[in-house]
């Protein structure tokens, strides 16, 4: 069912760039088609998809993790200061020469760094992983800004970068290809197979440091651990499309309503939601800024995928608060 | 405090290029338009300061409102979505390349802020919990800022600088008539002002018995923020959002006046605000001399940290100073064991309309209670 969805979101990202019927798409698939399209569809359309996938993968899972490790429903990779922090750390390296964006191995490495010092920045702050989770989701959320603060004032001091960096404070996809996506499957693989390797001791710690414990487990090691995978697959989401927004915060939601809460399926299936979730809204959002570039004839209006997944997301959390009156968040 | 205030606003007349001793301030003030050092203060340094004050002023001002309406002392304009809705009704023209009238220029950031505010406050529902309220606000203030970037993705590289620059908040080429298109706003949110300043001090006692001393919560809190986005609308028109004063100002207010009460607090809140803003300023305009920075980014480095620094030293004092009297009076039935371990979800936390009468920043944190928003250990 899913990898059907997963499947026909392919699909449609693939036809929803300008000017290519699914026909011709298919031909070229198929090993026909004319150099030009053979060129559009090989070099353009498909890293651009692949890395829409991964990225969203890439992001869900970090956010699976992160929830189940920190105990703490709200706990995605924006509101703990990871993302803002991968951010910090590519537009620094950028900033000073140390890396640029056609080079992407080394955003990945500040992106990684970055995120770590983020999340560092809120453990220090939260009182060292205790306390409880809507405390810890606010303090994330001003971690979040005094982050975004400073990528700020380094952007103020390099103007030149800004062209280039705001659409990837936004997140999108436009413009990937394939050594982004040589960069990123690696990178995915290595830190996924890593986190559903934890899959066991998160769920462990889903239930609480007590029974954790008592089941052998030691709770500080495991969540060291999970919160260092964490941190590498959102800075390598991040270092391939940008902060794409509440990807890492809703599609775990969603992963745990559909999967249950047994991470060995769960882990997977969020991998596999996440990657539905954005390939999906990277396709509405490329169908959306053809309807509206044609409803307002102008070319330059190219919604960003990020754009579309902080909408979405914000309006989906907007529901997940609303729908558990129980519980103050 | 009014001392400080003053070597601020001296600072940033006198310090730059050129400088003007202040000694002669006085005298480079009368001299009006015949001397550089007369033209210079009066056309440029002046207008700032003037306009660097009413913005503290305004936003400390609501950063107050807020806090003591939503009893919750991370309620300001940013997290509640109302200054980034006016940050979009302020770009959307430029980028669209409207052009507007003076006239009617804060009215887009107007509508904007009030877009992002009552989105908000109608998302979370009017009396839920405070942190209910501002997830929800970041969730607003979250798609707003997406809503931002895609227009700031189709501004060309000129527009874009300046743009950001704007969003920012910053102070610099601003002239009297920027100045004098905040008069009118200001003068229909000051009376607004102090009338809802003795309203404030009863919503502090939480939803229940403000209701039993005859305040209608639901309405006086919708008023609240109406005050509140008309005092930062105008603002933002003008020079941006200048970030997290409305938050910083407020816990300076009451971290030096303990034992005051929401009416003090809010003329006291007013007076830091303009002093943050100020003496921001002057780093904002002298640290990397040629290059002006905008003051928006030194009040939140700095502020977000001190505030967050205050609020928790003001939790711990206040706590320890109240225990002996509040604590008995009501933790007993309120107090959760904070930091549950089972599996089980954890025990229900306090209802915030009757738990949350402390969290504004007011008399006791109740150590060991999970307020949701105050650093209560």
């Amino acid at each position: 069912m899913l990898a059907v969805l997963a499947l026909l979101c392919a699909a449609v990202e693939l036809v929803a760039g300008r000017g290519m019927s699914p026909g011709v798409v298919w031909d070229v698939l198929g090993g026909g088609g004319d150099a030009t399209e053979r060129h559009i569809l090989l070099q353009l359309r498909l890293p651009r998809l692949l890395v829409a996938l991964g990225a969203g993968a890439c992001l869900a899972v970090a956010g699976l993790v992160l929830q189940s490790a920190l105990r703490n429903p709200l706990a995605g990779p924006e509101v703990t200061g990871v993302t803002p922090g991968a951010v910090l750390g590519a537009v620094t390296a950028t900033a000073l020469g140390l890396a640029g964006w056609e080079s992407p191995l080394a955003v990945v490495l500040a992106a990684c760094v970055g995120g770590c010092a983020g999340a560092a920045l809120l453990w220090l702050l939260a009182g060292r992983g205790r306390g409880d989770a809507a405390q810890t989701a606010v303090h994330g959320v001003l971690v979040s800004a005094v982050l975004g603060g400073l990528t700020a004032m380094v952007l103020l001091v390099e103007p030149g970068e800004l062209g280039s960096v705001v659409q990837w404070l936004v997140g999108t996809t436009e413009g990937r290809v394939w050594q982004h996506w040589h960069l990123l499957w690696p990178w995915a693989l290595v830190w996924g197979a890593a986190a559903w390797l934890l899959a066991g001791p998160l769920t462990l710690l889903r239930c609480g440091d007590d029974i954790a414990l008592a089941a052998g487990l030691s709770a500080r090691r495991a969540r060291t651990l999970a919160l260092l995978c964490a941190v590498a697959l959102t800075a390598g989401a991040v270092a391939a499309v940008g902060a794409l927004g509440f990807v890492g915060l809703l599609v775990p939601h969603l992963a745990v309503a559909v999967f249950g809460a047994d991470l060995r399926a769960g882990l997977p299936g969020a991998a596999l939601l996440g990657a539905v979730v954005v390939c999906g809204a990277d396709a509405a959002a490329q169908l959306s800024s053809r309807l509206l570039a044609g409803a307002l004839d102008s070319e330059r209006l190219t919604l960003p995928v990020g754009a579309l997944t902080a909408c979405l997301g914000a309006a989906l959390l907007l529901v997940v608060v609303r729908r558990t009156p129980s519980r103050t968040f | 405090m009014v001392a400080l205030l003053a070597v601020s606003s001296v600072c940033a007349l006198s310090l730059g290029t050129p400088y003007v001793p202040p000694h002669r301030l006085v005298g480079a003030l009368l001299d009006g338009d015949t001397t550089l050092a007369g033209i210079v203060v009066t056309e440029l340094r002046v207008p700032r300061l003037v306009l660097a004050l009413l913005a503290g002023a305004c936003l400390g001002a609501a950063g107050l409102v807020l806090q003591e309406a939503l009893r919750n002392p991370l309620a300001v304009p940013e997290m509640l979505g109302v200054s980034s809705g006016a940050a979009l009704g302020v770009a959307a023209p430029l980028v669209l390349t409207l052009s507007l009238p003076a006239a009617v220029q804060p009215l887009p950031a107007l509508g904007g802020a009030a877009l992002g505010g009552g989105l908000t406050l109608l998302a979370a529902g009017l009396g839920r919990s405070p942190s209910a309220v501002l997830l929800t606000g970041a969730a607003v203030a979250a798609a707003l800022q997406a809503a931002l970037l895609v227009l700031m993705v189709m501004a060309d590289q000129l527009d874009l600088q300046l743009i950001y620059r704007y969003l920012l908040g910053s102070l610099s080429a601003r002239t009297w008539d920027d100045v004098a298109g905040l008069w009118p706003w200001l003068l229909v949110a000051a009376p607004a002002l102090v009338l809802c300043a003795p309203v404030l001090s009863v919503m502090r006692l939480g939803d229940e018995d403000a209701e039993a001393l005859g305040v209608r919560a639901q309405r006086a809190r919708l008023a609240a923020l109406a005050i509140a986005v008309v005092l930062i609308a105008p603002v933002t028109a003008v020079c941006g959002p200048v970030a997290w004063v409305g938050f910083l100002a407020p816990h300076l207010a009451r971290w030096f006046n303990l034992g005051a009460g929401a009416v003090r607090w809010l003329s006291w809140s007013v007076v830091w605000g303009a002093v943050v803003v100020t003496a921001a300023d002057v780093p904002a305009r002298l640290a990397l001399a040629p290059v002006e920075t905008p003051v928006g980014a030194w009040t939140a480095l700095l502020g977000v940290p001190a505030g967050v620094a205050l609020m928790r030293s003001g939790g711990r004092g206040r706590a320890r100073r109240a225990t002996a009297d509040a604590a008995a009076v009501h933790t007993a039935p309120q107090t959760v064991p904070s930091g549950s371990v089972s599996g089980a979800p954890r025990p229900e936390a306090p209802d915030h309309t009757r738990g949350g009468r402390d969290t504004g920043g007011g008399t006791a944190p109740v150590p060991g209670e999970p307020t949701g928003t105050e650093d209560a250990r």
